[in-house]
């Protein structure tokens, strides 16, 4: 068949399936965040037993790939009678791996401010939580978005994986179409041309935003993927 | 439990070699085209720089998942290798991209001050490129390059999706026969954890033994 | 000027424009054997642009430029080869950090002269000897202070054993207490009779060594002189107040 025709068929269920590659990013994206931002204030402020333990904990989860991590969830905790869905098991793993490199980041971001700023608040009398919370974060917040807008574009390429545990996001579904029309050249190079499309879209609208939110005079470098 | 991790051992060996091949060779080849690639975006010209570049940013921009199954079929479709080749191949180029990045950005830390000075004491553009920028954007170059050895060990994991008999595919196979993926999966989540750990301590190693003194 | 002696650089109605600004309109001067010139004006009028001419670091508009008789703006020339006759000093030292005091001298040497180790080595360390830092052969960049970074920066150029040196601001970055150490390595080598072109604020320096000064001021030679004419009664009221301005200060 012509690539057009192909098209016409393939259209509609790969948008679905981008949808839900939409979803799972965001959920993970969420689910880091929410791990990761905690992790990050242990990191730089918590006493040093805890930090220790979180410290382990994201060399880990950066140190395997998360593939595996995504498997041992899925594949490996029915053995101990815990049979968690696909979905649920993505966003377990996804979640928890986007959450040790978002850690990292924010780390970096407070940690990027933090003596000069925590010097000048403690010296008119704010506590050290006061200043964490009145100076720090919200600096620490604009610092962290260039790296933050990498992990958003990653975390749209990562979720790619999840079609291994039958996830019906974008190249699971166009796995499916492959298997019915035996075009793998034609599927695949759709797949990608609309992963580009996605990831320059996204790439821009989060330059954008950087741009608006970023503190005037401070240019922060963004960091390698 | 004990039994269990002793049966496990020879599939995980089997598979050992394969996930080292895979990532040294992907590694080293990635190496040359990024050095290449690299070099080109700096030096080579508005339209080289360009071009090379559009194939950079193609590259990121898609899942590496993806990008080794389009290599794949491209490279099945040409000549008939073995999975284990293609899949090599494959993580060769998308390695070899980021790699570009890594180079370009080392060099460009390098300041403009130094080639002006080797210039003006005759060097050619190449000799001051190989004497004095190079040098310097090397040592700029080990901490992202740590990061991307990494990355390409763990990435190595994704080729179990073309059949390539490396670790993780080896603990299906046990986890299959024996009904205990759990153990399976954790061990070989350990042994990746090992080598990216091994593989940032010693280039940290190396970082610190070819400092300059200051 | 004395007659009789070659010109070794002459510069011919240079023009460079960066964007819509034009930073040199029509440079012309000639220098000749065993001159020593400072170049001065206000920042941006271009005094290092036409440095970087001389050397062809940067490539001018319009206009010529020879040096020793061998025209660089000539497409045909080596310029490579041009360079190996013209040292430059930067205001940034630019010294190769990977590499020791030494090595940076010997660098140019062996591969650009070709010169074996040994011989390379030796002819080092005599010009870093001349600039007084012998001892501090086997340190690198990092580990020496400003004045001592020029110096080396002066060696590797004299290494190559220029017909014209180019100073580039070779004070401006440096702490008032290091300034010293490098005007007199300069001082020096303008007593043995060393070709130099300055850009500097250094107006003890012009006075007591240059030959001629030139006060550069929006891309065009307002006026230029000797040393005793341009301090102490020069032609036109802005090159007095420029030059009394900075007398003050230095």
């Amino acid at each position: 068949m012509t690539f057009l025709e192909y098209i016409r068929i393939a259209a509609q269920p790969l948008a679905e399936g981008l949808l839900i590659t939409f979803q799972v990013s965001a959920v993970c994206l969420v689910i880091g965040l929410l791990i990761g931002f905690p992790a990050a204030l242990v990191r730089v402020y918590g006493p040093k037993w805890l930090k220790w333990l979180v410290t382990g904990f994201i060399e880990v989860l950066r140190g395997t790939p998360v593939l595996v991590q995504l498997f041992l969830i899925y594949y490996g905790l029915p053995q101990f009678g815990i049979t968690l869905s696909a979905f649920t098991s993505a966003y377990i793993a996804l979640g928890m791996n986007s959450g040790a490199y978002q850690a990292e980041y924010i780390r970096g971001a407070i940690q990027a401010i933090s003596s000069g700023q925590m010097m000048a608040a403690r010296s008119i009398g704010m506590t050290r939580f006061q200043a964490i919370r009145h100076i720090i974060i919200p600096q620490a917040v604009r610092f962290a978005i260039p790296a933050w807008s990498n992990e958003a574009v990653a975390m749209v390429k990562i979720t790619s994986i999840v079609y291994l545990i039958a996830v019906p996001e974008m190249l699971y579904v166009a796995k499916i179409l492959l298997s019915k029309y035996y075009n793998p050249f034609q599927t695949y190079i759709t797949v990608g041309v609309i992963y580009l499309a996605v990831i320059g879209v996204m790439t821009l609208l989060l330059n954008f935003v950087e741009r608006k939110l970023a503190i005037p005079g401070f240019e922060t470098s963004k960091r390698g993927a | 439990m004990f039994q269990e991790l002793l049966i496990l051992v020879p599939y995980i060996l089997r598979g050992l070699e394969i996930t080292l091949s895979v990532t040294g060779i992907a590694l080293g080849i990635g190496l040359f085209f990024g050095l290449v690639m690299g070099i080109l975006r700096v030096y080579g010209g508005r339209v080289v720089s360009r071009v090379v570049g559009i194939f950079v940013a193609a590259i990121r921009a898609l899942p590496h998942i993806l990008l080794l199954l389009i290599i794949y079929f491209l490279i099945a479709r040409i000549i008939s290798i073995s999975a284990f080749w293609s899949a090599t191949m494959a993580l060769a180029i998308i390695s070899s991209a980021y790699q570009a990045e890594i180079v370009r950005g080392a060099i460009l830390c390098v300041s403009e001050g130094q080639m002006q000075a080797a210039r003006s004491i005759g060097m050619t553009h190449l000799q001051a490129i190989w004497h004095v920028v190079i040098p310097q954007a090397f040592r700029h170059a080990i901490p992202p390059w740590s990061n991307e050895a990494a990355i390409v060990i763990k990435d190595s994991s994704l080729v179990y999706v073309l059949g390539v008999p490396e670790i993780l595919r080896q603990a299906q196979y046990y986890s299959a026969r024996t009904y205990k993926p759990f153990l399976a999966y954790l061990t070989v989540a350990a042994i990746y954890f090992l080598l990216t750990f091994a593989t940032n301590r010693g280039l940290d190693a190396l970082e610190r033994r070819i400092r300059i003194p200051t | 000027m004395a007659s009789g002696k070659n010109v070794i650089v002459k510069v011919e109605d240079l023009h460079k424009a960066y964007g819509s600004e034009e930073v040199l309109r029509g440079i012309s001067m000639e220098v000749t054997e065993g001159e020593v010139v400072v170049l001065v004006g206000p920042s941006g009028t271009g005094k290092s642009t036409l440095l970087r001419c001389i050397n062809q670091l940067t490539m001018p508009d319009a206009g010529r430029v020879w040096v020793n008789n061998v025209e660089l703006t000539d497409p045909s020339t080596d310029i490579d080869k041009a360079r190996q006759h013209i040292g430059m000093v930067f205001q940034s030292f630019n010294l190769f950090n990977h590499l020791n005091a030494l090595d940076n001298v010997s660098l140019g040497l062996i591969h650009v002269l070709g010169m074996d180790k040994k011989t390379a080595r030796d002819k080092a360390l005599m010009e870093l000897d001349r600039v007084g830092l012998k001892n501090k052969a086997e340190n690198y960049p990092g580990q020496l202070s400003g004045g001592q970074k020029q110096r080396v920066a002066i060696a590797r150029s004299l290494a190559m054993e220029p017909i014209v040196m180019l100073f580039d601001e070779p004070t401006s970055a440096l702490d008032p207490e290091l300034i010293g150490e490098v005007l007199v390595v300069m001082k020096d080598l303008a007593v043995e009779g060393m070709t130099m072109i300055c850009v500097t604020h250094e107006i003890g320096f012009a006075r007591d060594v240059s030959k001629r000064i030139v006060f550069m001021e929006h891309g065009d030679i307002i006026e230029e002189g000797t040393p005793a004419k341009m301090l102490t009664n020069p032609d036109l009221p802005r090159t007095k107040q420029f030059l009394g301005k900075i007398s003050e200060l230095h």
